[in-house]
Formats: structure tokens, C-alpha cells, sequence
């Protein structure tokens, strides 16, 4: 029966879609799962079985510190990005499509654009003898160089500008999905724009929010080649402390348990992700 | 599982690993590499037939990898002397066979049963004449932020060169230097701490230099000896010049160590050592180098500012190298 043979399709075609992901499961099982395993077993078997890695690094200043750094730039840096993104993306949602498409294109193509070019000419702009304190001392508005680069303005200037994208997708896919009547509803009944932001279109849009936040926030725990070059020493991330302990003091016992507590919390966030927004949104509403 | 992991990493690495008449040299980068690569590389592929296959940079976690995984895709590698004092400790590298490598002109500073040395080099203090008014005429200047204010650049890994800057600016005579203060050095760094711009590369403390970034610094006497070649309106001073070395040392586990052995006796032959000092601006580790070297070369080379000149103690930061280096790394991040 015909009702019956459309019930069975979709059985049928399991195996084929397995068949399919082989490859890529492979792949992820080499070369993503194999060596996390041996990372958690290098964190607890390195100089000696146990948990010493893990009590240094929750045990010592200087450990903590890196530890607080790396949340504080990741908090900045989604807060400024979300701030900054959000005009941009409501702009994209309203925009007419075929001009909506052209910014778009620009902003796919900052992110294509590789990442090490781009944080060399923020560099260039932001360093004492750079474009912006040269033109800000030219012009006369400055005597001193301000202090741009090497500090957590550089990183944080530096990273916004390169999760923008991250926060602007996810953002503009829930602004669009939002009745534009709303807020003419609301308008009708004496909202003031700003409330009508506050109370109607900032609440409608924290999902986009929320997703894009998390995108960017984990992205930023790991982050290595812009907080490096544009941070100064006391702005240490936990990526550039896993790569000293890694390729200069050769503790790899200490370094594979500072990543895997990396691995750790970003996995955390990703579950309280799932739990706030719902994967299928997570998944698909991008 | 930790030997998969290894296993995995080293077998990525080596699939740069050379056939047998090929060998792989892993250096810097940069414009030392490039002066390896001509004077030592170049007339040993001339001489031996076996190719030299050139890699880097120097990445000492990646050293251990390949060592550890058993698949090594570097023959000859160079690196800090410090280090290869340590890795020799740690059984990471092959003991050298001088019947292959000439000893006897080696000088014994930079010689030890696993390492043979490549080059070295002194510690000076450059600045940038147009962002520093007067001179700066010893170490003690860069802790002087009233008579000499501006950002001062030093290397940014632990390694011997910084702490012992500081305890010389604070007073302390050359020849006490070790065992190191930390305290009494950090504290003294603690001074200048917020006017420090720490360079990683060489290529770094170039550009903060010649670019006014940084008004002076601690750079590598080849950096600045290159600035002056090429212009750059740059001073320094050799008053308590302070020397280290790169040596060149073979992976334990190196599959043309044959090969490797016979590189390291044309590297270090007075005649290679010779055309690597003066495309390099940094020293000769074979004592008969200098009589086939211009007499303008010898001039600027290490050698030529014995004076005062103090060398850094290889021994003692081998030994003390990770307890150092923790105390450094947790300094640099509060």
C-alpha cells in the first residue's frame, strides 16, 4: 500500500545517509576525539599519575590570573561586538534584499580575508608611531600617544572587529523572523522608539543574541594570534599560556590539562546554549 | 594513548622527513637562516651530493614530538645553547661523533659531547638616534626613566640575557651575577615594568627599533650589525655585551645521521664559520675563522669587544631553566 511504502522510505534511506558521513566521522574520530583522549591522559599521567596538573592550576596566582584575563576579554569582546553588531544586523534585516546582499557580501568577505593580515594592520594602525596616533598628534588633539597596543584596548579593538561577522548572522536570521507590525503596534499605542526597542525588539531578539554571544564568547576563550600580537604580557590568554607551557617549557602534562579545562567550559557553554535557545535553533535558525 | 598521540603528530612531521641522500636543517628563519643556508648548506651539497632540504622555524615542543614518536624529520637542528644543555639531559638528542666533526679549533665554550656550536653572538644595547636624545651609555640607562623616558624593548622568553641586565643596572659586579638574585632582579624590573615592549623575534626588535616604537633596547648584536647595513639611523653600545650561543644539535633518532655528522663538520669549519660571520654579524665558534675573514668584519663581530664583554652562564640557566622560567612567565603576566 502506498501509505505504507512512504512509511518505509525513510527507513530505508538510513544507511545510506551513515554510509555517507563516514568520511567526515572519520576524520572527526582521528583526528579530534583520539587526541582529546590522549590529552585528558597526558593531563593526568604527566610527570606522575594523578591530579597535580590540575590543583597547580587551580592552586597558583598566576594560573587564576590567566584564567580571569581570559574571561574578561571574552566577556568585553561579546559585549562591544554586541553593541556594535546589533544596528548593523537590523539594518541587514530591513534593508532591501539586493542591496542587503552587497553588505553582506563585504562582511563574508572580512571574514575571509586571513586573520593574520588583518591583525598586522591593526598593528600598524594602532602602535605608537601608527597611522592613528601620527594623524590624532598631526592634527594636534593629542600630545602623547595614546596608549592603543599592547594593552586590553588593542585586544579588544582587534577581536570585535574580527567576530563582528559571528555576531551579525545569527543576529540578522532572528531580526528577520520578526513581524515588522510589532512595532508599528507599538508605535500605535505610544511607545517611544527607544521603548519599542527595549521593550519589544531587544526582548524578540535575544535569541539571535544569545546565540551569536555564545558563538563569539567561546570563539574568544581560545583565541591566540590577536591577543598575542596586539596584548601585552599581563593580558595573557589561556591559548598563548598553553602554547608557552607546550612549545617553551616542555611541560606538556600541564599544558594538556590547561586545554582540556579550555575544552571543558566551552563544552559547558555549549550545553547551557542548548538548554536556553534549543538546539534547533541553535542548529538551524542561523 | 600518549604514544598515539605522538605517533600521530610525529608522522604529520615527517612527511616533510628526507629521502637518503637528502638531509633537513631546521633553523630561525629569517636573515640568519638564509646566511646558514649559503655558506654551510650550499658548499656541503656541493661537496657531498646530499641535499639539504631547509625547515623551521626552531620549535623545541616539536623537537620533543618527533623524539618522543619516534619519527624525527630533523637532522640537524639549531638551538640555544641553554636548551641543548637540557635536552641532552633529557636523552632528547644524539651524541656528536668527532671523529667525523673536527674538534680542534671548536671553541670549547659552545662545545659539549651533544652539541657542536653554530654561532655567537652578544647582547648590545641599540637605540633609535632620532627617538633618544643623548646616549644611552650602559645598561643601567634603560632603568633611568627621567634622563631617558620612552619605551624600552627586551627578549620576551625566559632566557639568560634580561635578569642579568637588571642585576648589573642595579649594582651588581659583573663577576657576582650568579647564582641569580630573582628577587632583587624583578624588583628592579618591576621599576620599568610599564615602558617594557617585549620583542619575540628577531625580525620584531628590528622593526620596534628602526620604526622609533621603542626608543632603545636589548637586541642581538646581527639585528643591529643588519640596521646598520641597511641604513636604519641606529646606535649602540657594547659596554657589558653579554654572550650566548646557538649551537646545532642532531634529534636523537635522526634517520641521516650519517649525513648530519658530515654537516656539522663543514658548519663548523673555519671556512663556512668564516662566510656565515660576515653575511650574519655574529661570531665565529671556530678559533681559526677569523684568519679568513675581512679585516673590517673581525672589527664588528663579538670578538672585537672583549672589554668588559660578560658571558652568559649556559650551565646554570640549563640547570635552573624551568624554575627560572616559571618565576619569569608569572612576573611578565601580572
Amino acid at each position: 500500500m502506498s501509505g505504507n511504502f512512504l512509511h518505509r522510505q525513510p527507513i530505508l534511506r538510513r544507511p545510506d545517509g551513515i554510509g555517507g558521513a563516514l568520511p567526515a566521522l572519520t576524520l572527526i574520530a582521528l583526528f579530534f576525539v583520539v587526541p582529546v583522549v590522549a590529552l585528558l591522559l597526558r593531563s593526568v599521567t604527566e610527570p606522575v599519575p594523578g591530579l597535580q596538573n590540575y590543583a597547580i592550576l587551580f592552586g597558583e596566582g598566576t594560573y587564576a590570573r590567566v584564567f580571569f584575563n581570559t574571561f574578561l576579554v571574552a566577556t568585553v569582546v561579546t559585549a562591544v561586538t554586541a553593541i556594535v553588531a546589533f544596528p548593523v544586523a537590523w539594518m541587514l534585516a530591513i534593508m532591501p534584499p539586493a542591496l542587503g546582499s552587497i553588505v553582506f557580501g563585504i562582511i563574508i568577505l572580512s571574514m575571509w580575508t586571513n586573520l593574520l593580515t588583518r591583525t598586522y594592520a591593526w598593528m600598524v594602525l594602532l602602535q605608537r608611531t601608527g597611522v592613528i596616533n601620527r594623524t590624532l598628534m598631526d592634527i594636534g588633539l593629542i600630545s602623547e600617544p595614546l596608549p592603543l597596543i599592547n594593552n586590553l584596548t588593542g585586544v579588544t579593538i582587534g577581536m570585535v572587529y574580527i567576530m563582528l561577522p559571528f555576531m551579525i548572522l545569527p543576529l540578522v536570521g532572528t531580526l528577520r523572523a520578526i513581524d515588522p507590525m510589532t512595532l508599528r503596534a507599538a508605535a500605535l499605542c505610544g511607545a517611544s522608539p527607544f521603548d519599542a526597542f527595549r521593550r519589544i525588539l531587544l526582548p524578540l531578539s535575544l535569541p539571535g543574541i544569545a546565540a551569536g554571544g555564545l558563538m563569539v564568547f567561546v570563539m574568544s576563550l581560545g583565541y591566540f594570534v590577536t591577543p598575542t600580537l596586539l596584548g601585552g604580557t599581563s593580558n595573557m590568554m589561556l591559548a598563548a599560556m598553553i602554547a608557552q607551557m607546550i612549545q617553551s617549557l616542555l611541560n606538556w602534562g600541564l599544558g594538556s590539562a590547561a586545554a582540556f579545562i579550555l575544552l571543558l567550559v566551552t563544552m559547558a557553554l555549549y550545553a547551557l546554549q542548548l538548554r536556553l535557545v534549543g538546539a534547533k535553533r541553535m542548529t538551524g535558525g542561523i | 594513548m600518549k604514544l598515539i598521540l605522538t605517533g600521530i603528530l610525529a608522522a604529520l612531521l615527517a612527511a616533510t622527513a628526507a629521502r637518503a641522500d637528502e638531509m633537513v636543517f631546521t633553523s630561525w628563519g629569517g636573515t640568519t637562516q638564509e646566511a646558514q643556508t649559503k655558506s654551510w648548506a650550499a658548499p656541503f651539497e656541493a661537496n657531498s651530493g646530499i641535499k639539504v632540504l631547509q625547515d623551521g622555524p626552531t620549535d623545541y615542543g616539536k623537537l620533543k614530538a618527533m623524539v618522543e614518536g619516534g619519527s624525527v624529520a630533523w637532522d640537524v637542528v639549531d638551538v640555544e645553547m641553554d636548551f641543548a644543555i637540557k635536552a641532552a639531559k633529557d636523552g632528547l638528542l644524539e651524541p656528536i661523533d668527532f671523529n667525523v666533526v673536527p674538534k680542534a679549533d671548536l671553541d670549547p665554550r659552545f662545545t659539549t659531547e651533544h652539541a657542536v656550536g653554530s654561532f655567537y653572538y652578544s647582547f648590545v644595547l641599540a637605540w633609535n638616534k632620532g627617538a633618544v636624545s643623548g646616549e644611552p651609555t650602559g645598561w643601567a640607562d634603560m632603568f633611568d626613566l627621567t634622563k631617558f623616558p620612552g619605551k624600552r624593548t627586551f627578549y620576551k622568553w625566559s632566557a639568560p640575557g634580561v635578569i642579568e641586565i637588571a642585576l648589573l643596572a642595579d649594582g651588581v659586579p659583573a663577576d657576582k651575577l650568579y647564582p641569580l638574585d630573582l628577587d632583587r632582579a624583578f624588583k628592579k624590573l618591576d621599576t620599568i615594568k610599564s615602558e617594557i615592549v617585549w620583542w619575540d623575534s628577531g625580525a620584531q626588535s628590528q622593526q620596534l627599533i628602526a620604526s622609533g616604537e621603542a626608543a632603545f633596547g636589548q637586541l642581538w648584536n646581527g639585528r643591529v650589525f643588519a640596521l646598520e647595513q641597511d641604513g636604519a639611523d641606529v646606535g649602540a653600545s657594547w659596554k657589558q655585551n653579554m654572550t650566548a650561543a646557538d649551537v646545532l644539535v642532531i634529534p636523537k633518532g635522526s634517520k641521516n645521521k650519517a649525513s648530519a655528522m658530515k654537516f656539522l663538520a663543514t658548519a663548523t669549519s673555519a671556512k663556512s664559520q668564516a662566510m656565515f660571520a660576515e653575511a650574519s654579524g655574529y661570531a665565529p665558534i671556530n678559533t681559526a675563522a677569523k684568519a679568513e675573514m675581512p679585516a673590517d668584519v673581525v672589527k664588528s663581530l663579538p670578538d672585537a669587544y672583549v672589554d668588559g664583554q660578560i658571558n652568559l652562564d649556559m650551565n646554570y640557566w640549563a640547570e635552573n631553566r624551568d624554575k627560572i622560567a616559571e618565576r619569569w612567565y608569572a612576573w611578565q603576566a601580572k
